[in-house]
């Protein structure tokens, strides 16, 4: 393992090279042009820009996923503000009074405010991540197949509680994700399962097709449905105006607030953005002197739901990166990158890969600063943007799925793969399930499934040896709260009404 | 229009159908060589996670099955109307017709249509929607095999 001084100086070294600059900067534009497209959101975008990566090294090919995660959160909220339909769930916070605001002559502020905001937000998470993961971390190296287990377990049952109305149809999707990891060649033993004669899926179903598929290719047919819905605003009120010093001191407690708010909220897995803006904005309502504003058009009600939905970048990045359990959508796309790099996300990535770590805390401040300027100049883009027809919009995302998964490994079962996710997802989709626990059961099944068979060999077949570990123990304690805490409270606070 | 009542319940029966048949292949499942006899069997896991899907598509069947018919179950639908309905799985076709066109006919005759058939499945009339899709189609096939120099066949 490098030395920290060592391992920060390779990072600063591997950040400075050109064509990292220029990924970085190519990854806000791109970032922010998908999140102003409405319906487009961060993990389509990552998942479109996922197959690129493969020609990259780990270090540009990471922070060019970062810069387009980041910026497409912020960039949800440009057409949030100005046509009142937010370009991310995101921003769904952000249209009440944003959107309030522009409507009234204020869109240069409510723009201003928005810009500031995420800055903020995104720059209070990196430096909690870079406090928070490295901690975990070091923690996280005495987890063995019992407590890998326990975390996976964690990870998916929290994105299921969280991910719909319904609990059986979160369990379903989840389970669905978890069993398409099981075709291919059993990586213990060598067993074909489900390969169906085919030498293609020896290796199983690929990641970056299913994943492209599910995301990308689902929101393809559902945007192809409402082609013809018109969008009409007004232009010349998309001028930013970034609020001054004093406005920003008088904000500091709804900015500190919201920015700690989104970054533990993105900490959670499953809770993301959009839940961490909700947060924030009941959190900066509850605690003003004048509630009844909000949702008229004020700036705190811009400020709170878009430094938490920033915030929560920052956070979401800590239990991918350090267990190896993605903290949302986009972060499962994400944690596919790092496994395409040959890397392997969890307990052992902070000591085999030291500088990649200081690369992404590095590379994630220099996005939310570079991402003030490309975020200004974007503005002024945005109304043509926003005014892209998503007849046009469609082909293009559909033709582009199907050249980024072909130019993976040049397979059309790549192209294959990733149509059948296409229809799952969109399937699955119309009728009510959410594709989050999907997405991240099929990233988890992996690990979940090898630590369940060593940890069952271990104890013998014995389930009761699971629980018999301090961590592990925890972990399910935790788990076992997170479930039960709604309904308890729920009742509780029932009683206390009556 | 398909009620969401409705077509939840035959994706749950599908969903059982297909969970009963992938476990019964699991049987089959045969190790070879020395591996064979170490740890659990290869079936365990994929037959775990097919039989917690079957038991969640039974619950997610029964609720809507027992769910009290209403008026607002004739409005809860899987699409708003039938012009969505048909623009959504038009544009799916289109996507199974473009990888058929790819493979038989090569990328180039694909690229081509596939724009123009998405817009004809939408129902667009604007030619200058066509003009720009294809423009569009041009330019991604320049960068990809151009900058980036993938072979597109």
């Amino acid at each position: 393992m490098l030395a920290n001084t060592d391992a920060l100086l390779l990072a600063l070294t591997q950040l400075s090279q050109p064509i990292t600059i220029l990924l970085l900067v190519l990854g806000i534009v791109i970032g922010l042009i998908i999140g102003i497209l409405p319906g487009l959101g961060p993990p389509i975008a990552i998942a479109l820009a996922l197959p690129f990566t493969f020609y990259l090294e780990p270090v540009p090919s990471i922070i060019l996923l970062l810069g387009i995660y980041s910026a497409a959160i912020y960039g949800g909220s440009i057409s949030a503000i100005a046509v009142g339909i937010p370009g991310t769930g995101a921003a769904i916070a952000t249209v009440q009074d944003g959107h309030k605001m522009f409507s009234a002559g204020r869109g240069g502020e409510a723009l201003g405010f928005s810009l500031t905001g995420s800055i903020f937000g995104g720059l209070v998470s990196v430096i909690c991540l870079a406090f928070i993961a490295p901690l975990l971390a070091e923690f996280a190296v005495r987890f063995g197949p019992r407590e890998n287990l326990a975390i996976s377990v964690f990870g998916l049952m929290v994105v299921v509680r969280v991910a719909g109305k319904s609990l059986s149809k979160g369990l379903l999707m989840g389970a669905l994700g978890l069993f398409l990891t099981t075709w291919g060649l059993d990586e213990l033993n060598g067993t074909e399962r489900y390969t169906f004669g085919s030498y293609h899926l020896y290796e199983g179903l690929p990641l970056v097709p299913f994943l492209v598929g599910l995301f990308a290719m689902s929101e393809v047919f559902i945007s192809a449905e409402r082609a013809h819905h018109k969008i009409q605003f007004n232009q010349s009120s998309l001028r930013v105006k970034l609020p001054g010093w004093q406005t920003l001191v008088k904000m500091k407690d709804v900015l500190i607030r919201s920015s700690l708010i989104g970054t533990v909220i993105g900490i959670i897995p499953g809770e993301g953005a959009a839940v961490g803006a909700f947060f924030a904005y009941s959190e900066a309502k509850r605690r003003s002197k004048k509630p009844q504003d909000f949702g008229t058009g004020i700036a705190e009600g811009i400020v709170a739901p878009e430094t938490a939905n920033n915030a929560t970048v920052g956070g979401a990045l800590v239990p991918t990166l350090t267990l190896g359990v993605p903290g949302s959508p986009a972060a499962a796309v994400l944690l596919g990158a790092l496994i395409i790099q040959g890397l392997s996300p969890g307990t052992q990535l902070f000591a085999e890969h030291p500088d990649l770590m200081y690369a992404i805390f590095v590379g994630l401040f220099a996005i939310n600063i570079l991402m003030i300027f490309i975020g200004l100049i974007a503005i002024r883009f945005a109304a043509r943007l926003i005014m892209v027809p998503t007849a046009v919009i469609v082909p293009t995302v559909m033709l582009l799925s199907f050249v980024g998964v072909y130019s993976v490994s040049n397979s059309f079962f790549n192209v294959g793969v990733m149509l059948g996710a296409g229809i799952l997802g969109y399937v699955v989709r119309k009728l009510g399930y959410s594709i989050a626990p999907l997405s991240i059961g099929f990233v988890l099944g992996p690990i979940l499934e090898n630590s369940l068979r060593q940890s069952l060999t271990l104890a013998d077949g014995s389930v009761q040896e699971f629980f018999n570990t301090p961590i592990g123990l925890s972990i399910y304690a935790a788990l076992a709260l997170t479930i039960l805490w709604a309904p308890v409270a729920g009742r509780f606070n029932r009683r206390r009404t009556k | 229009m398909l009620t969401q009542r409705v077509a939840n319940i035959l994706f749950a029966l599908l969903v059982i159908v297909a969970s009963i048949w992938f476990a019964v292949e699991a049987q089959g499942f045969k190790a070879a060589g020395l591996l064979a006899s170490s740890g659990l069997p290869s079936k365990f896991f994929p037959q775990l996670t097919l039989g917690f899907m079957a038991i969640c598509a039974i619950i997610v069947g029964i609720v809507y099955s027992r769910r009290k018919h209403t008026e607002s179950d004739e409005t809860d639908t899987v699409y708003n109307n039938a012009t969505e309905a048909r623009q959504g799985l038009l544009v799916l076709l289109v996507a199974v017709a473009s990888y058929f066109i790819w493979s038989k006919f090569g990328f180039v005759s694909m690229a081509m249509v596939m724009g123009p058939m998405c817009l004809v499945a939408m129902g667009i009339r604007s030619i200058k929607l066509y003009v720009t899709v294809v423009l569009i189609t041009g330019f991604i096939y320049a960068v990809f095999t151009q900058l980036l120099n993938i072979q597109l066949v």
